[in-house]
């Protein structure tokens, strides 16, 4: 019998294989897809990010954790199609225009994806009109904005600005993040709000989409 | 009055008493973006000419010696014979850059953009093999294309990753000799950036001036493979290091105490707000070649040794010092923790701060003049207390900065050092 304790273990831990070997055998027992992404791997993403807050996981753990379970998301994802199975809520992430910085954002992509959202990661280098177009498309619940150069982050307010324009703006809410971006920033470009980390970010998209 | 090597020299031994030493341009991590090289040119009104780029990944301009004198710089840069991409630093050509700047950059770079606005750089200018790097449309300097083939863990060595470096030879050492000669005659104090040193650098590990890389070269895999992979990684800074220690051999039988200062490794150990790695895995990978190599040096030469990485450091700091390093730059004061008191307190006596004069992410970028005044006064003072401080700001000054900041920065600093 497959011992989920374990699936939460290797993901925690970032071990590839062995997330995917416990995910195939649950599966092959019938254990409901749900049933293992809110018990186990939501869960183990949730523990990483925290540890990753409080100064005891570094990037490289949550890289490996992150690739974990995306292991064995891939697994689960056919068994959910067509099934009415619930996402918290719809997020659409990339990198602003001019800006190639991925690392950050793929994270704050996965912990959203491991923590039960659905996530469109649209990339780097994302103009305004790519971010409108996939919101529409996906009905996005939450646009997300990374940048890691002060020569980029202006770029942002852009988007918000078209956002506003395409009326969208109470559709929509609008997370900012990377190295140079703080509060105060976010406030005075009208972007919802600004998180310092994935963990964070996922935190505060629950509150946002709880107020709204 | 002192002269630049004797300020460098007193700050470097922590003893106070003589002006602030100060450094734009002697290292591709204290220097200038071009656009704002040809502002203060044009403030200063000098002559009116393409800026020679001197680093091409970050697209940093020469500070020659008339812009040096009237910025008030005491130290010049040793580069390297290649850049980043393994291209020839020798000859150059005219280029006019997406932003429509005249520029002198190396022959095999061209500027000319595709037909979506991006510039494409090739390893050692051959376009015969895959693109390394990319300059997007509406960006200011280049970034590397990960080139990275499917790893088979069973044939993985870490030679794969040991290809870019390699014993020097005549030709090279001629080249050091004749460049830190030239360096040295400024009379300035002299840093080199000699290459080979940086160990697990993740500006190094795509390997842009390689044409068909091997090993590990996405940036993700190299942080997974500090912990996946610590043997792979224990053997690829075991063998960097004898190489490194050869080389510096050499280098310092070459050009001697023409050079003052060595720029050793760039990998940056912090990010805004945490570490790449614990405190425990820093001792345990990198310090114990850190420390082999830096012993060396130490115990042959006169070089004080130069340590680069950005981000929240504090807690890496007593392993960096016990690592060996004299210099930490460029000390990001605004990052978590980094309050230059306490810097100065805990590890003033220990270690030299070479930067953390201004932050770069707000201040310099986006602030009024009295605020970039007031900090430079700020930190001049808390840093600069008895010696052990090079004014620098925190990491290159970047093409968006209004240059009126840039001369407000040297005038206040031209009046704390009178």
């Amino acid at each position: 019998m497959a011992n989920l304790q374990d699936l939460y273990n290797a993901i925690l831990n970032g071990k590839l294989e062995q997330a995917v070997a416990v995910t195939q055998e649950a599966i092959n027992e019938g254990i409901s897809p749900t049933e293992i992404i809110n018990q186990y791997m939501v869960k183990a993403m949730e523990e990483i990010g925290a540890r990753f807050e409080a100064g005891k996981a570094f990037v490289p753990n949550l890289l490996l954790a992150a690739r974990a379970m995306k292991g064995s998301l891939e697994l689960l994802k056919p068994l959910m199609r067509d099934k009415n199975t619930a996402t918290i809520g719809k997020v659409v992430i990339g990198t602003v225009k001019g800006d190639l910085h991925d690392i950050g954002k793929n994270l704050v992509a996965s912990m959203f994806e491991g923590c039960g959202f659905e996530v469109i990661n649209l990339g780097v280098d994302v103009s305004s009109t790519k971010f409108i177009e996939a919101a529409k498309e996906h009905h996005a619940d939450i646009i997300c904005m990374s940048a890691l150069l002060t020569t980029t982050m202006m770029y942002m307010e852009k988007v918000v600005q078209a956002v506003e324009a395409e009326g969208l703006r109470d559709q929509v809410k609008i997370m900012v993040g990377g190295a140079p971006v703080n509060n105060a920033f976010a406030q005075k470009i009208g972007a919802d709000a600004y998180t310092s980390n994935a963990n964070q970010a996922v935190q505060v998209a629950k509150q946002l989409l709880a107020a709204s | 009055m002192t002269n630049s090597k004797e300020r460098v020299w007193n700050a470097l031994n922590h003893r106070g008493g003589t002006p602030v030493p100060v450094d734009f341009g002697a290292t591709t991590v204290t220097g200038i973006h071009c656009r704002i090289v040809e502002q203060l040119r044009k403030y200063y009104g000098l002559a009116d000419k393409p800026v020679r780029i001197v680093d091409p990944f970050q697209m940093l301009g020469e500070v020659d010696e008339e812009l040096q004198e009237r910025m008030g710089v005491d130290l010049v840069p040793l580069f390297g014979r290649k850049n980043m991409f393994g291209i020839d630093e020798s000859e150059v050509h005219e280029q006019v850059t997406p932003w429509g700047q005249k520029v002198l950059i190396a022959k095999g770079i061209d500027m000319t953009p595709d037909a979506e606005g991006d510039v494409y750089i090739y390893p050692e200018g051959d376009r015969s093999v895959s693109p390394s790097a990319v300059m997007p449309e509406g960006y200011y300097f280049i970034n590397a294309i990960e080139r990275q083939q499917p790893i088979d863990e069973a044939l993985l060595s870490y030679q794969d990753n040991l290809e870019e470096y390699a014993l020097l030879n005549e030709s090279d050492l001629a080249y050091w000799k004749q460049a830190a000669g030239k360096a040295a005659a400024t009379g300035k104090a002299v840093v080199a950036g000699f290459g080979g040193t940086a160990l697990g650098d993740v500006a190094f590990i795509p390997a842009m001036g390689l044409k068909h890389p091997k090993g590990i070269r996405s940036v993700a895999e190299w942080y997974m493979s500090t912990l996946i992979r610590p043997d792979f990684v224990h053997a690829l800074f075991e063998h960097q290091t004898d190489l490194a220690i050869r080389n510096y051999e050499m280098l310092w039988n070459t050009v001697g105490d023409q050079v003052d200062v060595v720029f050793t490794c760039g990998t940056d150990f912090g990010t805004q707000d945490s570490q790449f790695c614990s405190e425990e895995v820093f001792r345990e990978l990198w310090l114990p070649y850190y420390k082999r190599l830096n012993d060396w040096i130490h115990t042959h030469t006169t070089w004080k040794i130069f340590k680069h990485s950005c981000g929240a450091v504090l807690p890496l700091i007593p392993a960096m010092i016990d690592a060996g390093f004299d210099i930490l730059n460029p000390v990001q004061i605004n990052a978590k923790d980094m309050d230059s008191k306490v810097l100065k307190e805990q590890f003033g006596d220990q270690l030299v701060f070479w930067g953390g004069g201004i932050d770069t992410q707000r201040v310099l970028a986006f602030g009024t003049k009295e605020e970039v005044r007031r900090q430079v006064m700020e930190q001049c003072e808390i840093l600069g207390k008895d010696g052990g401080f090079v004014f620098n700001t925190v990491h290159n000054i970047q093409a968006n900065v209004p240059v009126e900041n840039v001369i407000t920065m040297i005038e206040t600093l031209n009046e704390i050092r009178r």
